[in-house]
């Protein structure tokens, strides 16, 4: 599902890399900006964590007029005299402002690297109605961001990503380079799609997906395994010919009714009698039990 | 409406002077007949149908008029926004008035993705006519070889369900029309286009909580929703669906810390709105995204203040998703709980294990069966694990646990 969802963000989509600790998710992030630009799509970027350059190393394009990076990394927090962008300004009104005064009219990606950061210096309440407005916004086609999961609460982490459209969780491999992202998909008309896969982040930023988890496939061929034919080596005949089949249709069983009489049975005409029996209180005697009268 | 309905004998006009008796059949002529609605078999309230048949008998037959059902959402929200819609769904179909409140999609989204309802399906559910058909298609007959003699007995049926029919039947793969959607009257809350002043931190109540609550009390006056206004005109239900309650869109931080500001925001609007509905003509549907609030402590005392609640537990994304013993269902349901209406004890539902399931058309509430176990090993196992874990521990020479099931 990883290349579908690097190929084409739906509009209107919040897409969450959620990375911890052991596995940084900034390269797949990177692969999205990627492959956004590749697509002739205007994308900017809120870089909060690392510089200009160090976000650009990589990126087949790094000089590409559609490509806007926002530099909150150096003055986070509006310290000097002229910040390029400060936390403080990420609200919908200061972004959609931001990016109309950039770009002409183009689908417009916006991601934010990232969230973590945000989330450390304002409210979360606020971060999710502006996540929202933008979503809303018109301004904005997606929105990618970067999650670091480990650093907020359980909570804080659950109500940003019950916005999302995608969660991709990535953990790191058994193999070196290797990753595993969980992805959870949610489409317009409320359907859920989980999946998940291994793959491998190239120097040029493409994703080369590798086979699945392997333990998905394991189970799979265990319970074909268990369902071998037990009718495969016997030493008697168990299968009908079509001979054999007509010859045995032939027959007529004992107490097996034709049609007609069936349904005379079923469907009692109208001339025949019928018992019709409203049992009342008195009549609730046991069949099983014929000492039921006796006191004993 | 929370109050029982009294029930006054009605005085017969024509009476007769002779053979008859001056006992009077108790009649509920005082009762307020309003459409899609119905009163208790055991205590008289007012109940409408919140649109789910098998929800409804869950429920001791339907909602009380007048109270709120707190449905906490399933991890994805899919099933959890279905129970809000066939909600609504009903209250258009019965002509209700309607009023719905969002913060994170427009009310209108909710309301165009109404399930379309099934009008003509009498037919359908009539599980006793079956047997007259005299004319069956004799395809129906070779159904049953052997056991031909049961085939026209009427099926099992595991979907809970009351005997009369109350409540409508959805088809949720299709919207509603919106001839229909239209003709009934609907007040609109989204929250975004209600703009807030930021309220100091250590307010009890949230800005977006209280405009919610202001805007409904003005409905319910304005409209005349109350019981205490004048009989003028014709009474109607006020169904009230509030989305996603105590979520982040909400301005509420309850589900994102560990320690919330506004710890007593929502259930200080769940007190007005509890007070504001007991004296109105009007039933309430609240969702909240349960699985995102740490504190479980605070979400006991949202239980406990919404007269039902109930829980959807989503098979998608958890192991059980691949349990055999869960492949008919897609969640479970938990009744969290029950109303305590005018009385001690509350009627319980006869079942605690409950599944739903979304069929291609329809979202039904059933009974979790456990499929019989048929083989021959299953009980011989456990004694067998018993002995052998016995026999390893005296082996050991420690036997204190495993000793007990030894014999000697």
């Amino acid at each position: 599902m990883l290349p579908e969802l690097l190929q084409s963000t739906d509009a209107g989509g919040l897409l969450i890399i959620r990375d911890f600790a052991s596995f940084s998710g900034r390269h797949l992030l990177k692969s999205f900006i990627n492959a956004s630009l590749n697509r002739n799509e205007a994308v900017h970027v809120l870089g909060f964590e690392i510089s200009k350059e160090e976000l650009k190393h990589g990126l087949k394009e790094p000089n590409n007029q559609r490509l806007h990076i926002h530099d909150a990394f150096s003055d986070p927090l509006g310290w000097t005299d002229h910040p390029a962008f400060t936390v403080q300004q990420f609200s919908f009104e200061e972004l959609t402002h931001l990016i109309t005064q950039t770009s002409q009219h183009k689908p417009v990606n916006l991601v934010i690297d990232s969230l973590s950061w945000i989330l450390r210096h304002v409210s979360p309440t606020v971060v999710c109605k502006t996540l929202q407005q933008l979503k809303k916004g018109g301004a904005v086609r997606s929105i990618i961001g970067l999650l670091h999961a480990d650093m907020h609460q359980n909570g804080t982490v659950g109500s940003v990503c019950h916005l999302a459209t995608s969660v991709i969780t990535v953990t790191p491999g058994t193999k070196r380079d290797e990753a595993v992202a969980k992805i959870t998909k949610r489409s317009k008309s409320g359907k859920v799609m989980q999946d998940e896969e291994m793959f491998i982040i190239n120097e040029d930023l493409t994703v080369t997906i590798q086979n699945k988890p392997n333990h998905a496939g394991s189970k799979r061929t265990d319970s074909e395994e268990q369902e071998s034919d037990p009718t495969a080596n016997l030493t008697f005949n168990l299968r009908l010919s079509d001979t054999e089949r007509e010859a045995k249709e032939k027959l007529a069983l004992p107490f097996v009714f034709s049609k007609e009489k069936k349904t005379a049975l079923l469907h009692s005409g109208p001339g025949s009698g019928r018992i019709l029996y409203e049992p009342d209180a008195n009549d609730n005697y046991d069949q099983e039990d014929p000492d039921d009268d006796l006191d004993v | 409406m929370a109050a029982p309905v009294n029930s006054v004998g009605k005085p017969s006009p024509e009476r007769l002077p002779l053979n008859t008796t001056s006992f009077q059949k108790k009649t509920r002529s005082k009762l307020i007949s309003i459409p899609g609605t119905r009163p208790s078999v055991q205590n008289g309230q007012l109940l409408v149908s919140t649109g789910v048949t098998s929800l409804d008998y869950l429920l001791g037959g339907g909602l009380a008029v007048g109270t709120v059902l707190l449905v906490e959402e399933d991890r994805y929200d899919s099933y959890s926004r279905m129970i809000l819609k066939y909600f609504l769904s009903e209250g258009v179909v019965c002509r209700h008035e309607l009023f719905v409140a969002t913060a994170q999609d427009d009310p209108d989204d909710i309301l165009q993705e109404l399930p379309a309802p099934i009008l003509d399906d009498v037919a359908i559910h009539k599980p006793l006519e079956q047997p007259l058909l005299s004319c069956e298609p004799s395809n129906s007959l070779d159904a049953m070889k052997i056991a031909w003699r049961y085939q026209n007995l009427p099926k099992v049926q595991s979907a809970l369900a009351s005997s009369s029919r109350f409540g409508h039947y959805y088809d949720v793969s299709k919207t509603m029309e919106p001839e229909i959607r239209q003709a009934a009257k609907c007040h609109r809350f989204y929250l975004p286009e209600h703009p807030t002043l930021s309220s100091p931190t250590h307010s009890p109540v949230l800005e977006s909580y209280s405009a919610l609550l202001k805007s409904l009390q003005d409905i319910i006056h304005k409209e005349g929703f109350d019981v205490a206004a004048p009989m003028s005109r014709p009474r109607n239900i006020l169904r009230i669906g509030l989305h996603s309650l105590g979520s982040a869109l909400w301005g509420d931080d309850l589900t994102c810390h560990d320690n919330p500001a506004h710890r007593h925001a929502l259930t200080t609007f769940l007190y007005g709105l509890r007070a504001l509905l007991r004296s109105s003509l009007a039933v309430a549907v609240v969702t909240v995204s349960s699985h995102l609030i740490q504190d479980r402590a605070l979400m006991g005392s949202i239980t406990r203040l919404c007269d039902n609640a109930i829980a959807l537990e989503s098979f998608k994304g958890s192991e059980r998703e691949t349990n055999p013993l869960y492949k008919d269902y897609h969640g479970l349901l938990h009744v969290r709980q029950v109303p305590h209406l005018n009385c001690l004890a509350s009627q319980l539902p006869d079942h605690k294990d409950l599944a739903f399931k979304l069929k291609r058309k329809q979202f039904t509430i059933e009974r979790l069966h456990l499929p019989p176990d048929l083989s021959e090993t299953v009980s011989r196992v456990s004694r067998g694990e018993q002995a052998g874990a016995a026999a390893v521990a005296s082996a050991c020479g420690s036997g204190t646990s495993g000793n007990k099931h030894l014999d000697f």
